[in-house]
């Protein structure tokens, strides 16, 4: 008897004692949320992390690039691709649940709430870094909202943009989800708005110079391009003449140069005199985590790519005889490849200084001369010509600007889709304001939140 | 343990009442079968308690009074005898009965006999499953359990393998049966690491030669002393233990081949060739008719036609390797996608003791080559079992596995260079580029783009990926007898796993890795997984009338993981594959992860008279998953029985042997979910550009609690002549509530999933056993067939629609995965566009039929379920002097399958050049032409979205195992010193029956395969079809 009560007592003991230490467990590569954003430090490597996330393969490590391309080069490349996603694009043919619009969408969003708790703890940061710290993450926000607003909205020259859906407006970190987590679609004006707020405000806050991350050019930069897309030409040129006339870049001498693969052999290479912003990619970003979503498509599988992309000749035979950006193509045993992004760790350009010459050089030509900002349409044309090795233009019409920009920047920036859509052109026999051009809004998100209406054709 | 305890019990209980008598009777027990003595049996004058127990020789001696006219012998797996004593001498053969009611149970923490039970559970001994040529004991018991769905991914050895006990019981969480050897929880979570070969049977460490028993624990009342592992049933693992008695050796070697069980018909090179020709054709036609008129590409239809003509022209060149007689080759590369495949197999055991000492030791060595190339599976396994007697009343003992496992795996279904996605070749590319004499992709030569896609021979003898496992599966316990029918055991058990992968491939693999000079990744995955178990367990027979069995005790878990990886390229050569050489660290990490759980459990079984049993069970919970609010989780079950053979109204129906209904209910939990679901988390794994940063990854739900399943059982068991016929029903009801589900919420929270407590689905059905023994006698023939249906409705989520890819979604009113999405209506004769239903809502709720070529206009709707509604098996066994022959049967039905590579091969090559399925040759031609298949154009995706197009029926029969043996007659043996001789053939997958068209019905794609993707098919191999030769030798 007395035997039984001492193992009683015993076990017990055992289990009693080891019960709440036992059970009180926590996760060894990540920190609770309440202890994430105490110091200064805290809030600047959440800004990093935003960085991170907008380097996913699935937004500006490539495919928010080159989705667009997709929807609108039938008559420029031959797709030969095994995503059906993709495959979905290409034929004009988007279901509600297509996953690259699924991503887009989801990883946009999750960008937005890295850069929002960043802004949320805006006072834990040291005075000295303050500024530039909102000025960065309001810059990662400003141009997340302009490209999500062109993918999942109506053009802003198609119909009313104060009455077109846009995307939803969300501008605080997520901590918990409550009612106000189930947000509505802001129309396109609010989306554009709060874009050129975010931009405006990264400009005034941020340094001159900032390493690779963004600067306040980063900011005038991606401002000129929105505005050039909402028809804003005034201010299209004059965020255009910010950047131009800050004397930072300037155009490298070789196009080839833009595009640094040294020795064929894939390695990362820092930002060239031209690019303004450019995510930076390293062979140990570049994984099976994330991806160079340009060079996944358009390399040859010799430069890491899945080479599902070809060239038809017949774009090709738009560049003159004598135009180096035409020794960018090159035959891949039979496929006409762009050599553009083959570099797998070579960073991709988010916006570079040609483009900024073409923005400034169309947006003069739109508005009177008089109001014209910066040397005149001619002169900017002929820098990004200059450069190509093709003669320079006497005088130059928005066509010439436009077919400048189709040859300068192909396959780089989505601008098949974007221009086509702002200069209300037709692609591929839809009009420019088809809804097929329009991606639906995803159909998980649909489901999750009852507010969203869905894009009309869906 | 399940065979001694009982005998232990016996002798207490009647070792202090045999003296006194007046006459001694002495005899020998022995087995009918061979004529080997019996150890252990209890002898017992036919009514009393009087008797005693055969020694290790199989003799007994018993003394009892004049009036003492028949004993009765009782031993566990064999029928009972009474005979009459005729003289002093009484031998007796006894003969084996699988079904005897008196047989042993093990349940949680105990065991019980059939006949008191009250719980529902399914059994099988080795003896039905040993020798089986499989890889892992889940697919040995395949088909036998009703109600106990066993379904591989694919034919790969080793491969993922997924069981349900009625049906699955969650949307998020864990849907894997608790897994126990021992009275020790086994790691069954997927601990493969990388992308690259899909998830991998963790249960294959286990070699099943060592196993006696398997019971599945399936409702409530069974299950519920195992509370929050519980909800989705428990299999308990009884390892061999020696018995007392002359050492035996038992030897089995066997050998064998494997060939795949089925294949799928693609194209010739002619057929190939028109095709898609046919699709150049059919893309100039649409190009011309949807271009931009104000800017068009093409002037007219012949520029259009003869662009494309053009362009396909090229791509047969390409690849009939620079041929322009494109019909020169002719290869069938589905053949090229599989290898030979031998196998062999060793098993050594031996088992003996004293009556203080008992001993098991068994090894094996397993060597299976995979029916695709590159895949081969070796296990060595060593356990050592030993039970020994220290006193009366204090016991020790061990069970102790040691395994060690390779794998070489081969690239999970949706890989390029996994060996089935070979069919995507062009039938007219050669397999040897003549114009390099190597391999078509290989270096030097035509590679970036040649053949049409990676070519996957290029992985075998460039690239490997292997897995080595070093699992130690063991505990000690000890048992104290505190007083009579008193017992306290304590047991320490672990499961310690070293799980590590290493891959390399080599330069020639550069299509597919995107790295030119080789690229390599080890992966090092370490597992501490312990379980305590204290418990006091009492057992008594009071008064005749009333039997009481009390459990109660505590158990502790802890389960420690730890990873570490290291990536590297650039290569010196492909002589180097450590990464020691690699140039480039491209990437590495550590991680840990760890759980606990703190449990508290008791049962109490009481039987009145031997009809009316009652038990109850409840059991208490705390893990470190959850958030302090809901840490803890209690689960009571309760169920009665009634024995109405025992009441007097029926014991004189001589035909009726048992009569038992009975009824269970009770709650069990789920909390297999993440080990820090409930916290809101910063992951620092956010660097950008050599800057460290930190990203919000998740978001908190303190509240969260356990998943719980109220399962309702109403059970029959009868049997007839002497349960040479029996037969069990059961009806159950499990409903699960507060399902642990990965909710989606807004994304524009910058989250996508939340894991809630929200949702209700039930699994209802119900099982039905039957087992005969049709003959008895020289020639013998047994007859064992199961039968469950189950019914699978989610029936809330709070409106939520749930995606699982493909078609595969979770829905209100559906079944987990249910098959919904836009509905084929085949092809308009007019034009060869591929048509669906629109599927409208008409204002009278019946669906408008309108076709549509507009696939975004189709709605979605119901298309089938991936889950069988139907499953079963039936096994006949026939014996006749010495011959033996089992042939096992499995099926399902009801359920569709839905071929998520039929956009790219059954594509009417509107999706690319890849080969195309045999039935492809029927498209659409002309208008005016009536079939299925649309008109195909190249890349233009005409009817390849996803859509009731590529589902199929997934019902199948097939025969899984039939054995055919022939043991050499004792008479022969004995003058060898050979207890016995068996030779034998195994086959496995001989043959099957199915609707589907595919390589096989038994698939779920490994890479997508989860709670909700189920029923998909994507490149995924067949089962083997396997055939061995043995022999089985005992000493």
């Amino acid at each position: 008897m007395k035997k039984l009560t001492y193992i009683k007592i015993l076990s017990m003991a055992f289990i009693l004692g080891s019960c709440n230490k036992a059970l009180d467990l926590k996760p060894f590569q990540s920190i609770d949320q309440s202890q994430a954003l105490l110091t200064s430090s805290d809030v600047q490597i959440t800004l990093v992390g935003a960085y991170n996330k907008m380097s996913n393969g699935n937004l500006y490590g490539g495919n928010v690039y080159l989705q667009p391309d997709l929807m609108a080069t039938q008559s420029i490349i031959q797709w030969s691709g095994t995503f059906q996603g993709l495959t979905q694009m290409v034929t004009q043919t988007i279901p509600i649940n297509n996953v690259f619009v699924d991503s887009t969408w989801t990883d946009g969003y999750s960008v937005i709430n890295s850069v929002n708790n960043v802004l949320s703890a805006l006072d834990k940061v040291n005075a000295a870094d303050k500024a530039r710290v909102e000025g960065e993450a309001k810059f990662i926000r400003g141009m997340t909202y302009f490209d999500l607003v062109r993918m999942f909205g109506r053009s802003y020259n198609d119909g009313d943009p104060a009455a077109n859906l846009g995307v939803p407006i969300v501008l605080t970190p997520t901590r918990a989800v409550d009612a106000s987590s189930f947000v509505s679609r802001a129309t396109v004006a609010q989306v554009y708005q709060q874009a050129i707020s975010d931009l405006t405000t990264a400009e005034s806050k941020l340094p001159a110079d900032n390493s690779f991350y963004a600067d306040q050019n980063s900011a005038s930069a991606i401002l000129a391009r929105l505005y050039l897309q909402k028809g804003d030409y005034p201010n299209a040129a004059a965020e255009a003449t910010k950047v131009i006339s800050s004397g930072k870049y300037k155009l490298n001498a070789n196009y080839a140069d833009e595009f640094p693969y040294p020795g064929r052999s894939a390695t990362h290479v820092d930002n060239t005199s031209e690019d303004i912003f450019a995510i930076q990619f390293t062979a140990q970003t570049v994984n099976i985590f994330n991806f160079n979503g340009l060079n996944a498509e358009y390399a040859s599988s010799n430069d890491a790519g899945r080479g599902e992309i070809a060239i038809n000749q017949s774009f090709i035979n738009e560049f003159s005889a004598n135009d180096t950006r035409k020794a960018l193509f090159y035959d891949d045993a039979g496929s006409l490849r762009t050599d553009k992004f083959s570099n797998v760790y070579g960073n991709l350009h988010v916006i570079r200084l040609a483009e900024l010459y073409l923005i400034r050089a169309e947006a003069n030509l739109r508005i009177s001369a008089a109001s014209a900002i910066g040397d005149t349409p001619v002169n900017d044309v002929n820098q990004v010509r200059n450069r190509a090795g093709i003669a320079p233009l006497a005088a130059v019409t928005v066509n010439d600007v436009l077919t400048e920009r189709r040859h300068e920047l192909c396959f780089e920036g989505g601008f098949f889709l974007h221009d086509a859509k702002r200069t209300q052109q037709n692609v591929n026999g839809l009009p420019f304001n088809s809804p097929k051009l329009v991606w639906p809004i995803p159909e998980t998100e649909m489901n999750a939140n009852p507010k969203l209406v869905q894009n009309p054709g869906y | 343990m399940k065979k001694i305890l009982p005998a232990i019990l016996s002798l207490f209980l009647f070792a202090s009442l045999a003296y006194g008598q007046n006459r001694v009777i002495t005899g020998k027990v022995t087995d009918q079968k061979d004529g080997s003595p019996l150890p252990g049996v209890s002898v017992t004058v036919k009514g009393k308690t009087i008797g005693t127990q055969t020694n290790v020789d199989g003799s007994y001696s018993l003394s009892v009074t004049p009036d003492v006219k028949t004993l009765t012998f009782n031993f566990i797996g064999y029928r009972e005898a009474n005979l009459a004593i005729t003289g002093t001498t009484l031998n007796v053969a006894l003969s084996e009965d699988s079904k005897q009611l008196s047989e042993v149970v093990v349940v949680g923490y105990g065991t019980q006999t059939r006949q008191n039970l009250t719980g529902s559970i399914a059994s099988v001994s080795s003896k039905d499953i040993e020798e089986t040529p499989v890889t892992s004991f889940e697919q040995a018991i395949q088909g036998k359990m009703a109600g106990v769905l066993i379904q591989a991914d694919n034919g790969k050895l080793g491969q993922g393998i997924k069981i349900s006990v009625r049906g699955v019981a969650s949307i998020s969480a864990g849907t894997q049966p608790l897994v126990v050897l021992d009275g020790i929880i086994v790691n069954n979570e997927d601990l493969s690491n990388a992308g690259f070969a899909g998830p991998s049977d963790q249960l294959a460490d286990i070699n099943f030669d060592d196993i006696e028993s398997i019971d599945v624990l399936k409702d409530a009342a069974a299950a519920a002393i195992y509370g929050a592992r519980a909800s989705n049933g428990v299999i308990i693992l009884t390892s061999k233990k020696g018995k007392a008695g002359t050492a035996k050796v038992n030897f089995t070697a066997q050998f064998g081949k494997s060939t795949p069980s089925g294949n799928r018909q693609f194209m010739n090179t002619a057929q190939w060739l028109a095709i898609e020709e046919a699709a150049g054709a059919g893309r100039a036609k649409l190009d011309f008719a949807t271009q931009d008129p104000n800017n068009p590409t093409f002037p007219t239809l012949d520029s259009a036609l003869t662009f494309y003509k053009n362009s396909v022209e090229t791509h047969f060149t390409r690849y009939a390797a620079g041929s322009t007689d494109w019909t020169r080759y002719n290869t069938n590369w589905e053949d090229q996608a599989y290898q030979s495949a031998p196998q062999a197999q060793y098993d050594l055991n031996l088992s003996g003791g004293s009556d203080k000492v008992t001993y098991f030791i068994g090894g094996q060595y397993l060597d299976q080559t995979g029916i695709l190339v590159g895949n081969r599976f070796k296990r060595y396994s060593a356990r050592i079992n030993l039970d020994s007697k220290l006193s009366k009343i204090f016991e020790v003992g061990m069970n102790f596995d040691f395994a060690n496992t390779l794998n070489k795996r081969v690239a999970n279904d949706d890989g390029f260079n996994t060996p089935l996605q070979i069919v995507a070749l062009s039938p007219v590319t050669p397999v040897i580029d003549p114009r390099s004499g190597l391999i078509s992709g290989s270096l030097p030569g035509p590679a970036s783009n040649y053949p049409l896609y990676y070519n996957p021979l290029l992985d075998v003898g460039n690239a490997y990926f292997h897995t080595t496992v070093y699992r130690t599966l063991g505990n000690v316990f000890g048992n104290l007898q505190l007083a009579r029918g008193l017992n306290f055991r304590t047991e320490f058990g672990i499961d310690q796993g070293n799980h590590n992968e290493d891959s390399y491939f080599g330069s020639l693999t550069f299509r597919n890795t995107g790295t030119p000079n080789g690229s390599g990744e080890n992966t090092n995955t370490t597992i501490l997984h312990y379980t305590v178990n204290n418990y006091f367990s009492y057992k008594n027979v009071f008064k005749q009338d009333h039997s009481l069995d009390v459990t109660a005790g505590t158990s502790y878990e802890y389960y420690h993981n730890m990873l570490n990886d290291v990536d590297g390229r650039q290569f010196p050569s492909d002589a180097y594959k450590e990464i020691a050489s690699a140039a480039l660290i491209n990437g590495g990490t550590s991680q840990q992860s760890e759980y606990s759980f703190v449990s508290y459990f008791s049962r109490v079984n009481y039987a009145y008279k031997s009809k009316y049993l009652v038990s109850l069970s409840a059991r208490t919970d705390a893990s470190s998953r959850f958030g302090a609010n809901n840490r803890y989780g209690f689960f009571p079950a309760g169920s009665v029985g009634w024995i109405l053979s025992e009441e007097k109204f029926l014991k004189n129906v001589s035909y009726l042997s048992n009569l038992k209904i009975k009824a269970s209910y009770g709650l069990t939990g789920n909390g297999e979910t993440g080990n820090y679901a409930s916290l809101g988390l910063f992951s620092g794994s956010a660097g950008y550009n050599g800057s460290a940063g930190q990203a919000p990854v998740q978001i908190a739900n303190p509240n969260l609690k356990w998943e719980s399943t109220a399962q309702l059982d109403l059970g029959l068991e009868v049997g007839f002549f002497n349960n040479r016929l029996s037969a069990t029903f059961d009806y159950y009801n499990k409903a699960t509530r507060n399902l642990l589900l990965n909710v989606n919420i807004p994304a524009t929270t910058g989250f996508v999933v939340q894991t809630q407590n929200l949702g209700r689905l039930f699994n209802k059905g119900v099982e039905v056993v039957l087992s005969s023994e049709n003959l008895v006698g020289k020639f013998r023939w047994t007859t064992n067939i199961n039968f469950a249906y189950n019914q699978n409705r989610v029936t809330f989520l709070n409106g939520q629609v749930i995606s699982g890819g493909n078609l595969n979604y979770v829905i209100e009113g559906q079944p987990i995965g249910v098959f919904w999405g836009p509905e084929y209506a085949g092809v308009d004769p007019a034009n060869g566009n591929a048509l669906y239903y629109t599927n409208t809502k008409n204002s009278d709720g019946t669906l408008n039929k309108t076709k549509t070529s507009e696939y975004n206009s189709a709605q979605n709707v119901v298309l089938g379920n991936p889950t069988p509604k139907y499953t079963g098996g039936i096994t006949n066994t026939f014996t006749y002097a010495g011959i033996d022959l089992s042939l096992s049967f499995q099926g399902v039905y009801g359920n569709k399958i839905y071929n998520g590579g039929g956009q790219y091969m059954s594509a009417n090559a509107s999706n690319g050049y890849d080969n195309q399925t045999i039935d492809q040759l029927n498209y659409w031609k002309k208008p005016g032409d009536i079939t299925n298949v649309p008109e195909p154009r190249l890349f233009a995706a005409n009817g390849t979205n996803p859509s009731s197009r590529y589902l199929s029926d997934g019902s199948y029969i097939r025969l899984k195992t039939a054995s055919l043996g022939y043991t050499l007659p004792k008479a022969w043996l004995a003058k060898m010193k050979v207890d016995k001789i068996r030779v034998f053939v195994n086959g496995f997958n001989l043959f099957k029956i199915t609707p589907y068209k595919g390589w096989d019905p038994e698939v779920n794609a490994d890479f997508s395969a989860s709670n909700i993707s189920l029923g998909n098919d994507f490149y995924s191999a067949p089962q083997p079809r396997t055939i061995t030769f043995g022999v089985n030798v005992g000493l």
